[in-house]
């Protein structure tokens, strides 16, 4: 087919260009015309949950048909974030549902209003004094609770009756029938939960007698209540082997599913994955030793009202919110979304009541101790699953464990180091700002700069798109977070600290220099895991592409296109995959040793095993790489060279490591260096296959600026500051590795 | 001894037929050209002595022993290739070196070695430079250091002046020939060039198809081709062709009156259709006793300051005569000419097979032919 002509293709041209002017003004008018919402509603429900949703904003339009509702469903990993980004700047909804545990930061933070004074008091009335209670914030009802999520206790029916028991009332009961269930050999397990997620252990600790805040209203994890509860699922897992290692909650449905668990602790939300089980649903049993129930964290999703919703608006959200809480809506959600209402007169209702499974939950969840909404309380996560996770290893002595915890929620609750003035880096900014634009003033004129530039002006257009793109995509986000790191980040507000974070960080004082956490020892973690991994992906890809080359290894193109299939599968779907791999009970790898008569590997409880586990995975993604980029180096050799070594005289070994070897070394070193650097930046695999674990002793620098990010209070300005160490590092790498390739070069 | 012995050797890639039995006996100390057209199978021919390839049939001796199986680098042999393959990342002096370093030589033997190799090269001032710092003649000469750094057996060359231009060629002939003399040791020289094949070999191995047309040395090739294709493929310009009958001593042909020397027709000669061939050296514009003529017409002339190429209609061929520039003078394009031929100028193919129907007197005309 010959080139069309010139005429022609302009003609497709400016057909294409019309078309395209032609979508922007249809998408520009659609968006100018769209009638605007009287309130909006932001939710992060999915399912029958946002159906249950939309039908009770369909009946308020019935009954209120002048205001206009809109309902946005939210993503939930996003949707916290999204919420303090977009209210402060207007941009956010009227009304949203979430659970309540971050009033106390909220308040402080100006993003929600109280609600207290302007609600119907019939309506408040009607709502159960927990849950108004779990609202309440320095004497101010902050929230409509609208329902609530707790777990209870699932049994296996068929399995239960076949015991000749029933559903237990005690710890004791439950145990002995979870005891005769119970054969590991067979895979079948007593009582299966995840025994290791702070979350299903509260109710044990209130059930011991002990409670999650001190006096001061802080929160706490000590006491001879929490150890009781230590002790009591330290039995469950290592005297009775009623639970596998590793219970995620995919091997809690896996076994129950399956028939192979009599017990097993979960929400409302595991009933929709049970399908051909015959099961039942009861309250968590009293613990025997106290008498005491174990009562659940209780997670009241509750409608809020924005901090920054227009007077005028105010009214209409209020009504939407009321009737959101009421009993009609609250019957519909039921019934439709299977939530359990916090409204009382809703919850008496014989369509709830008798739901055999809204209301076991129910009751479970009425005697329920409602998740504290003091702000410091996100902190007693990392900690608390860390008690648990040393307990049940059992490689450390109790007072140890429970000391480390106490230093770590201190650490944690530390307030931000105090402001400093920013005038000294004001004045060198702008010094460093001036002199910069003068000398490049002096510079463009000796030069002729912009002489040049109009002489050349399509090509500075051309790499128009290409560094505006850059500037937003890099730049201004690379020098934003690094100005954050000036920064020390509490509730919302950002106070100037100037080098605080890293004097921190660097001097290493919370954590001893050569403890997990500490900047050095993530450092020298994060280098061993850069060095071991490159390492083994240049050696075996360059092993492979030699293989590859050969011309009488048949089938050869089948093999390079499955060998990059571990490139091309996204990598956190194989750190998932290699994860279960590498499961203690049920991972294909212990069953492989297994075969070979070797005894099961715990991966995940020590530094060397689990460091392993990353290793593999990681290498497993990472060969492919070199192997493609030596295949195309190898090539760029001439044959000659080759057989002209030969007849030299040169053995193979002989020929690749003077010939070869020397002459892939100019495209292998780029490779290298870039292959570092994504190493050393790899946060998907350590965060999704060992997690950082053992206590923090696999995370490297980027996990650990994560979760000091994201994990520990929002720390942007310490997380910022690691940031900018790493990017430190990187660039020293980098300047020392480049000068050596130039050497090489030609 | 033989220095290099083919026996029966054949090479196939699937249904590909490379080399189609090439047996041939090189003297110790010989000079062996092997050429043809490109895809002759030459290269091939040459990889396999050198033990890059494997025959599918057939063996290889070098020096009386059977290396057919044996890996190159115990052959004894040392080759110089077309690129010339030096290793860019070594200087002369350790690209030089690499083969005896490889088999384990002691330093003080290997810089003799090179020191001596450099010395006969002239490659003294360059031993610390890089190839890519060295003009195409010198790293031919590196090249050639290399090979001889090792004292082999046997030489093998690849082509190795296709790479240079036409000036540097000529002077790289002469060095090949002087190393030749003072080394005395067997060499086997590929290059489609006839020019270096006439100039170099001891004997010219002319292929064809990996086939064998013609073996001996270059007079002979030259003088009593064996076969049509040798007689197009040596000298330039090449030798004119024309079908002809053969009458007795007699040929017939339009514009043609032409007698050939009965003593050197073969006894597969016979009285019939034949093509004829005059080489362009041949003609000359003043007849004498016993010569035959052609009669032609000028075409163009090409005037190269010493000679003069006329090319020419005779008949309805197109031919080429080539005279001193003094003998053409007063020729112009367009004119009739009458062009005399000795008969002991003239040569025979047969139409059909392309073999030969004259020979060199004596014996009784028979010459080597494959």
């Amino acid at each position: 087919m010959s080139m069309p002509s010139g005429a022609a293709l302009r003609r497709v041209a400016s057909f294409a260009a019309a078309l395209v002017l032609g979508w922007f003004c249809l998408l520009i008018a659609s968006c100018v015309s769209r009638v605007e919402p009287d309130v909006v509603v932001w939710h992060s429900y999915r399912g029958a949950e946002a159906s249950a949703i939309q039908h009770v904003v369909d009946s308020f339009h019935q009954l209120h048909p002048d205001i206009l509702v809109e309902v946005v469903p939210i993503p939930y990993q996003a949707y916290s974030s999204k919420l303090a980004s977009a209210i402060p700047r207007g941009n956010g909804p009227d009304v949203f549902l979430f659970a309540q545990e971050r009033i106390g930061a909220w308040s402080a933070s100006g993003l929600i209003q109280p609600v207290g004074q302007d609600v119907n008091d019939n309506l408040l009335a009607e709502i159960a004094p927990p849950m108004l209670e779990a609202c309440t914030w320095e004497g101010e009802l902050w929230g409509l609770p609208v329902a609530f999520k707790n777990v209870a206790l699932f049994y296996n029916r068929t399995a239960l009756s076949e015991l000749g028991g029933s559903p237990p009332t005690n710890t004791g009961e439950m145990i002995g029938l979870a005891r005769r269930f119970n054969d590991p050999a067979a895979g079948r397990f007593g009582l299966v939960y995840q025994i290791s997620d702070f979350y299903f252990h509260a109710p044990w600790i209130f059930g011991f007698g002990g409670a999650l805040v001190g006096d001061d209203g802080l929160p706490r994890l000590s006491g001879e209540e929490l150890s009781a509860s230590l002790d009591f699922v330290n039995s469950l897992q290592n005297d009775w082997s009623l639970l596998p290692r590793d219970s995620g909650y995919n091997v809690v449905k896996d076994r129950f599913a399956t028939g192979n668990a009599l017990f097993v602790i979960q929400g409302p939300w595991f009933l929709g994955e049970l399908t051909g089980v015959d099961f039942g649903v009861v309250p968590l049993p009293v613990v025997s030793e106290t008498g005491l129930p174990a009562r659940p964290l209780l997670t009241v999703e509750s409608a809020f009202l924005s901090g920054h919703t227009l007077p005028g608006r105010r009214a209409d959200a209020l009504a939407v919110m009321e009737y959101l809480a009421g009993y009609d809506a609250s019957v519909l959600r039921a019934v439709e979304g299977r939530q359990n209402p916090a409204n009382t007169r809703a919850l008496q209702d014989p369509r709830v009541a008798l739901d055999p499974e809204l209301s076991p939950f129910a009751q479970a969840g009425l005697q329920g101790v409602a998740m504290p909404n003091h702000p410091a309380m996100q902190v007693i996560w990392e900690p608390a699953n860390r008690i648990l996770e040393q307990t049940l290893r059992g490689d450390r002595p109790r007072q140890e464990i429970l000391d480390d915890a106490a230093r770590d929620l201190a650490i944690a609750l530390t307030p931000p180091p105090p402001p400093t003035s920013p005038m000294p880096w004001v004045l060198l900014m702008g010094a460093l700002l001036l002199s910069f634009a003068v000398w490049s003033v002096i510079r463009a004129r000796r030069v002729g700069l912009v002489a040049r530039m109009v002489e050349q002006k399509w090509a500075y257009l051309y790499i128009a798109p290409a560094a505006i793109a850059s500037g937003l995509l890099i730049f201004v986000p690379f020098f934003t977070g690094a100005a954050i790191s000036f920064f020390a980040h509490e509730n919302g507000e950002f106070t100037f600290v100037g080098l605080s974070n890293f004097v921190r960080i660097l001097t290493s004082s919370d954590f001893g220099f050569w403890e997990p956490r500490s900047f050095w020892f993530t450092l020298a973690v994060t280098v061993l895991w850069t060095l071991l991994n490159v390492t083994l992906h240049v050696c075996i890809g360059l092993a492979l592409a030699l293989l590859l080359r050969d011309p009488w290894v048949r089938l050869r193109g089948a093999y390079r296109v499955l060998l990059i299939v571990p490139w091309a599968v996204p990598n956190y779907i194989t750190a998932l995959i290699w994860k279960s791999l590498f499961n203690f009970n049920f991972g294909a790898i212990n069953h492989l040793l297994g075969v070979f008569g070797v005894p099961a590997v715990d991966w995940f409880s020590q530094f060397s095993t689990a460091f392993t586990a990353n290793l593999v995975t990681n290498t497993w993604l990472g060969f492919p790489f070199m192997m493609v980029v030596s295949l195309g180096a190898l090539q760029a050799i001439p044959r000659d060279l080759e057989d002209a070594a030969e007849v030299d005289g040169a053995s193979k070994w002989q020929r690749f490591r003077h010939i070869t070897f020397p002459l892939l070394k100019p495209a292998l070193i780029p490779a290298i260096v870039l292959g570092s650097v994504w190493t050393f930046n790899m946060f998907n695999i350590i965060y999704l296959v060992s997690e950082g674990g053992p206590d923090s002793s696999t995370d490297i620098l980027i996990t650990e600026a994560y979760r000091w990010a994201f994990q520990r209070q929002e720390q942007y300005g310490y997380a910022a500051a690691y940031g900018v160490l790493i990017f430190g590092v990187l660039l020293l790498y980098t300047r020392l590795t480049t000068p050596k390739k130039s050497a090489e070069d030609a | 001894m033989a220095g290099l012995q083919l026996r029966h050797i054949r090479k196939s890639f699937g249904e590909t037929h490379v080399v189609r039995d090439v047996d041939v006996e090189v003297a110790e100390g010989e000079f062996l050209v092997l050429v043809g057209a490109s895809g002759c199978g030459k290269s091939t021919l040459l990889r396999m002595i050198a033990g890059l390839e494997v025959p599918t049939e057939g063996r290889i001796l070098i020096g009386g022993r059977d290396v057919t199986d044996v890996r190159p680098r115990d052959r004894d042999i040392a080759m110089v290739f077309q690129s010339y393959a030096l290793y860019p990342h070594m200087t002369v002096r350790e690209n030089m070196a690499f083969g005896l370093r490889v088999r384990g030589a002691a330093d003080a033997d290997v810089a003799r070695a090179v020191d001596d190799a450099a010395d006969a090269l002239e490659l003294t001032p360059l031993l610390d430079r890089y190839p890519r710092q060295l003009s195409g003649g010198q790293r031919q000469r590196v090249a050639m250091g290399r090979a001889i750094v090792r004292r082999p057996r046997v030489f093998l060359f690849d082509e190795p002046l296709s790479n240079l231009d036409a000036a540097l060629r000529a002077q790289m002939r002469v060095e090949l020939k002087k190393l030749h003399q003072k080394l005395g040791v067997t060499m086997i020289y590929v290059t489609h060039d006839q020019v270096e094949a006439m100039t170099l070999a001891d004997r010219i191995l002319l292929l064809q198809g990996g086939r064998v047309q013609q073996c001996g040395p270059p007079r002979e090739l030259y003088d009593w081709p064996a076969n049509r294709y040798t007689a197009s493929f040596l000298g330039s310009p090449g030798m004119n062709f024309l079908p002809a009958r053969l009458d007795g001593d007699e040929l017939q042909a339009i514009g043609v009156d032409l007698r050939v020397d009965a003593a050197l027709l073969t006894p597969e000669a016979q009285n019939g259709p034949v093509v004829l061939g005059v080489r362009p050296h041949d003609f000359r514009r003043k007849g004498q006793a016993g010569d035959g003529f052609v009669a032609a017409r000028v075409d163009v002339l090409e005037p190269m300051g010493w000679e003069t190429h006329v090319h020419l209609s005779v008949a309805n061929a197109s031919w080429v005569a080539r005279f001193d520039a003094t003998d053409a003078w007063g020729l112009e394009p367009g004119q009739n000419v009458r062009l005399f031929v000795a008969p002991s100028a003239i040569r025979l193919f047969d139409p059909a097979t392309g073999q030969a129907l004259c020979g060199p007197p004596g014996d009784d005309g028979a010459q080597q032919a494959s």
